[in-house]
């Protein structure tokens, strides 16, 4: 844009200091600064559950890479060389890095005095949110169980990286607050800014750059307070990129660590199951409230267990922050949760398929959370992972997941469709490309409901003041949520053309050369004649848990996958090599074949890197592998051929985004273990899996399992 | 900020005596692979660059009693060298061909390499399991330096502030010649652990010599001539293979990184060594 | 810096600093299709071919390329083989690693007309895709490959 700068970010080299002073003198008069200064008369904190995060650091910095200052310059080049005149003086302090630790009493505190929203619960020191869960006699129910067990996991952190790094121009024009960025929640991000600024949501606008990837990364706030700040101090447009350095002390994927019990009957009933866990949700909470609570449940699996406790804390500590991120808490609460089925399932001797299958939901049956299943078809995903490995046979090196994953509940999504002049319908929605080609699905859907060709349909730009309210491009719900709005708006559409025909919309015959009327040739009219007439249509799914007891409804609508692996483990070196891959996801039905399959695909591969390859390693704070050499990514090699299958049927679309994320570490795990290598933490480096405890007494393959009677099919 | 001079010398003693002269405040740019990074993601501000591209005579390969490659020769053009493939070293064509992506291989250089002397390297490893020597040109001069001696830790080598690496040169290898690449992560990943055997057997299958060498498990590849010896006079067996792996485990010094820590290192390369021995007892 | 280049057969005269990598260089000059990601040259989103061969833009200096023969997506006709077998299986999620992915696969069919599906991976292993799109773009290039054959 005409006068625009470039920004760049000056951040802190320690991970909890306090700012004692920053001097900007040195920096050349033509660059514009930023410090917080220059935002004290916006609110002080931003945050999308909990307001923790300041535009520019305050008096204290909270961790490495933490914004202390900013500046926006003419190139790229002198914005960098002006970060380096800016003089900051800090006092370090003690940090925390691990989030059970961070819960102790001698640990340092970071955030005195913050004010939570009454929805969380910050029970203990350091802790944002604790969501608790309980279900039948919760830990009494342990007594009447004929085994228990006990173990604990560790996942570790993990970055995003989307090809396409971070990216924002803001600027204010008569009035209004332009950004134009890289987000997959442009109403949150209108919202959160609005109170952040001061100002009225509609003096924002949102328009929504198809990304380059995101997987999460790209949500609530990034880049958009300082780039506006900025832009109004300079009264000029900025843009900011990060740099790939960043993008690894911006926003990761939570580490967690887990402690369950489970226990069973002999017969392999599950009885009675606590799940105890911290999430590292870093310096600001973010969205960690929610992944807690979410990764809190996905770790109960899908399972019929009559006495559930669920506590599960969302913990700072002087770690970058954490939030959303590909999979959602169910990778980290999967691993766990399947890990355990296979523990409890050599524990007592049983087939790991034929436990799982003995303890599923079925249609009917009550989750912990209390509400009921419908639309159940964890079994058949199981089944149909088993059979892809040919799980009955020869059961070496061979492992199972199953899950049960939520998806963001309660939401709204709004949904408009308007014949233009041209004689098009234009479909106007909040969903953001990142990837996925939503239009694709969209088009298709709104064919669908108008009984038109997708050829007839456009997608109109993704713009907060052209398109209705939409929740988020999060938790894989676009699908079900737009096919539902899009359902609603098609039938508005007709309602309303029929309104102006003067006819009942039964009688309203829609084919591509334009709307007639039943019985009456004369009465037709070319869609162009009908520019302007728009139907709207929305559609809400109620829900929500209480946080102390977890009862309510977790998720409108459930994620159901299973995966299955097998692998061969070099024993000498750790490295695990994948042989077999199958994951099987309910994804209802399909609306974009392609898109489906491209979709699950890169779930899997996604699920492959953060099974064998992806962790970020901090070292008092530090990130020591910010880089695309140090951290890796799963590359063509790295993926075996693999298998998949979408299991169609019911009248909903599924999400895929996410599915297989879960299930494919989990699998891999199991079939490691299976090998021989009781894993217990993420990611299974060859390190790791050669410390893993061998059992050099168990003969290789499976040990021998005594029969149960076969699960009754449903 | 000034950008820096950028010189394009068409002979390596224009070369040198620019390196001579601007000392410290000038990078030497051979393939650009290494000092692109660095200079792309600002770790280092030169005041001047000195390009190889232009410099006559660097980009030879010669197979004759010696192979012999010129500084500027990049990875590729030894990957796909007929020449080399055919000949006794065509394990150093293969040991090339792994490093890295073929956009990699396509810009570094045999000179660029071994100047950069990073620890995560393959090359260098077999290089000095070769015997292999460089030739250093100054204003003043040349002199030939074995691999082994010219890098002496991660990024620190025996080159002088007026010299160029003009030229590598490998001996006649023994029959036996292997390279293993270890990847503990991706199969894009650097090098964990990497090995190099150059055995000599006689007609009986017996040891007349044999050399290995392990690298990028420290500053610089290792090699333990002693812990060979039990080897020398013999049939390599499983037994003294794995002898050999033991003994290197126990000798070599190791360091931690991400692909893997230091206690980790150790143990495999107790494995590799016997692994890349193992196939001398056919 | 004037830095003169032919980019997709038209000659540019490239504006850069010494110290600027050919990517920079080119964005400015408006070829977008080639890309930053990783900065270190193994991701392969900077891919551009020089005189044919992929090279890692973001690792070269300006001035290092003067003369050379750079080709960008940029430049290829709209029914050019190689693209138009990502579209048809729809080879790509966002598209940002999808230039780099489809240069590399031009130049391993001018020199390997026939890749065993070993070969491709092989020759591909050095562009990462975060999205995911691996299957799809190796049933592409099999699918570029019969074609340009034929």
């Amino acid at each position: 844009m005409e006068g625009m700068l470039h920004a760049r970010i000056l951040r802190s080299p320690h991970a909890h200091a306090k700012v004692v002073s920053i001097n900007t003198a040195g920096v050349p008069r033509d660059v514009v600064t930023l410090t917080r200064d220059d935002v004290a008369d916006l609110e002080p904190l931003y945050g999308p559950m909990v307001k923790d995060q300041p535009v520019v650091a305050g008096d204290r910095v909270l961790h490495v890479g933490d914004a202390v200052a900013a500046v926006a310059a003419r190139t790229p080049r002198e914005a960098e060389e002006a970060l380096e005149l800016i003089e900051v003086e800090y006092e370090e302090l003690p940090g925390v890095f691990d989030p059970v630790e961070a819960t102790s009493d001698s640990a340092p505190l970071l955030h005195e005095g913050l004010e939570i929203p009454a929805e969380y619960r910050p029970d203990g020191r350091n802790v944002c949110h604790r969501f608790r869960l309980k279900s039948g006699l919760g830990k009494d129910g342990f007594a009447g169980a004929d085994v228990v067990i006990e173990e604990s996991f560790e996942i570790a952190g993990a970055a995003h990286n989307p090809m396409e790094p971070h990216a924002t121009l803001a600027y204010w024009e008569e009035g209004r607050l332009h950004l134009i960025t890289g987000t997959q929640t442009p109403f949150n991000t209108r919202r959160d800014m609005a109170a952040l600024f001061r100002i009225p949501e509609e003096t924002i606008r949102v328009v929504v750059a198809p990304m380059g990837g995101s997987f999460g990364a790209k949500t609530f706030m990034r880049l958009e307070p300082i780039t506006a700040a900025l832009a109004r101090k300079a009264r000029r447009p900025v843009r900011a990129v990060l740099t790939r350095g960043e993008e690894f002390i911006t926003v990761n994927r939570h580490p967690a660590q887990f402690r369950i019990r489970l226990g069973a009957n002999r017969d392999g009933t599950f009885v009675a199951k606590s799940v105890d866990a911290w999430w590292d949700t870093g310096a600001y909470a973010d969205c960690g409230p929610s992944v807690c609570t979410k990764g809190g449940y996905a770790a109960i699996g899908p399972y019929r267990i009559p006495n559930v406790t669920v506590d599960s804390r969302c913990v700072y500590t002087n770690l970058p922050p954490a939030g959303a991120f590909r999979g959602y808490a169910a990778t980290q609460g999967v691993w766990a949760s399947e890990r355990m089925t296979d523990l409890m399932a050599d524990r007592l001797g049983i087939d790991p398929l034929e436990l799982r299958l003995k303890n599923l939901l079925r249609d009917g049956d009550r989750f912990a959370t209390g509400e009921v299943m419908h639309d159940v078809r964890f079994a058949d995903c199981l089944r149909n992972a088993a059979e892809a490995v040919e799980w009955g046979a020869e059961s070496r090196n061979k492992g199972l997941a199953v899950m049960l994953k939520g998806m963001q509940t309660p939401s709204r999504t709004g949904v408009a469709l308007e014949i233009d002049a041209g004689g098009h319908v234009v479909l106007r929605s909040a969903t953001t490309d990142m990837g996925q080609r939503p239009e694709i699905a969209q088009r298709n859907l709104a064919a669908h409901a108008l009984g038109l060709s997708p050829d007839l349909i456009t997608v109109g730009p993704n713009d907060t003041d052209l398109v209705p309210f939409d929740t988020r491009t999060t938790s894989s719900r676009s699908t079900f949520m737009m096919s539902n709005a899009i359902r609603a708006a098609a039938h508005d559409l007709r309602r309303k053309i029929a309104e102006r025909f003067e006819v009942a919309p039964e009688d309203l015959v829609m084919s591509d050369e334009g709307v007639g009327v039943t019985g009456s040739p004369d009465l037709s009219r070319p869609f162009a004649d009908l520019a302007g007439v728009r139907g709207e249509g929305t559609f809400v799914t109620p829900g929500g848990l209480d946080p102390d007891t977890g009862q309510g409804i977790a998720s409108s609508h459930w994620h159901q996958a299973a995966a299955s692996a097998e692998v061969s483990v070099d024993a000498e070196t750790g490295v695990t090599t994948i042989t077999r891959l199958h994951t099987a996801v309910y994804a209802g039905n399909v609306v974009d074949q392609a898109g489906a399959e491209l979709q699950n695909e890169g779930s899997t591969i996604f699920g492959i890197g953060s099974a064998l390859y992806e962790g970020i390693v901090f070292e008092g704070g530090q990130v020591t592998n910010g880089n695309l050499s140090d951290y890796e990514i799963p590359s063509m090699l790295d993926v075996p051929d693999f298998t998949y299958e979408l299991l169609e049927g019911g009248e909903h679309s599924h999400g895929l985004g996410e599915m297989a994320v879960p299930v494919v570490p989990a699998a891999i795990g199991n079939a490691v273990a299976a090998a021989g290598f009781p894993v217990r933490n993420l990611p299974m480096s060859a390190e790791s899996v050669l410390g893993a405890p061998h059992h050099p007494a168990s003969p290789p393959g499976r040990r021998k399992r005594r029969p149960t009677s076969p699960q009754v099919g449903r | 900020m000034e950008e820096p001079e950028w010189h394009s010398p068409a002979t390596v003693e224009e070369a040198t005596a620019l390196k001579a002269r601007l000392g410290d405040g000038a990078t030497v740019v051979a393939g650009g692979t290494f000092t692109g990074i660095l200079v792309a993601n600002g770790l280092i501000r030169p005041q001047a660059f000195i390009h190889l591209a232009r410099v006559a005579g660097l980009i030879g390969i010669a197979v004759g009693d010696e192979l012999r490659l010129g500084a500027m020769v990049t990875h590729r053009k030894v990957e796909m060298s007929r020449d080399i493939r055919e000949s006794p070293w065509a394990r150093v064509a293969e040991c090339f061909a792994q490093v890295a992506s073929p956009r990699i291989r396509n810009q570094a250089t045999v000179g660029g390499v071994l100047c950069d002397a990073d620890y995560a390297s393959d090359p260098p490893t077999l290089l000095v399991a070769l015997g292999a020597r460089v030739r250093l040109k100054s204003p003043s001069g040349e002199r030939e330096v074995l691999v082994a001696d010219f890098i002496k830790d991660h990024y620190e080598t025996a080159l002088r502030a007026d010299e160029l690496l003009v030229e590598v040169v490998v001996p006649k290898p023994p029959r036996q010649v292997t390279y293993l690449k270890f990847r503990s992560r991706s199969s894009e990943d650097r090098p964990c652990v990497g090995v190099a055997v150059a055995a000599d057997l006689d007609d009986g299958g017996r040891c007349r010599s044999l050399r290995v060498v392990v690298g990028a498990v420290s500053g610089r590849p290792q090699e333990f001539p002693d812990a060979c010896a039990v080897a020398v006079g013999q049939r390599m067996s499983v037994d003294v293979a794995t002898e050999i792996g033991r003994r290197y485990s126990e000798l070599a010094s190791t360091l931690s990184d991400v692909r893997g820590s230091a206690s980790y290192r150790s143990r495999v390369i107790a494995v590799l060594v016997r692994r890349s021995l193992e196939p001398l007892a056919a | 810096m004037k830095i003169p280049v032919r980019v997709n057969q038209n000659a540019v005269e490239l504006e850069a600093r010494t110290d600027e990598t050919l990517l920079s260089a080119l964005r400015r000059a408006d070829f977008r299709s080639v890309r930053l990601t990783c900065g270190i040259g193994v991701c392969g989103a900077c891919t551009v071919l020089i005189d044919g061969e992929p090279i890692s833009s973001c690792l070269v200096l300006a001035p290092a390329a003067s003369g050379a023969d750079i080709t960008t997506t940029e430049g290829f006709d709209d029914d050019d083989p190689v693209a138009s077998a990502f579209q048809e299986f729809s080879a790509f999620q966002c598209g940002y690693c999808t230039p780099g992915f489809v240069l590399t696969t031009r130049a391993l069919l001018s020199e390997n007309p026939q890749p065993t599906d070993d070969e491709i991976r092989h020759a591909l292993a050095g562009n990462l895709c975060r999205c995911g799109s691996y299957v799809k773009i190796a049933a592409a290039v099999r699918l570029a490959a019969e074609s340009m054959r034929s």
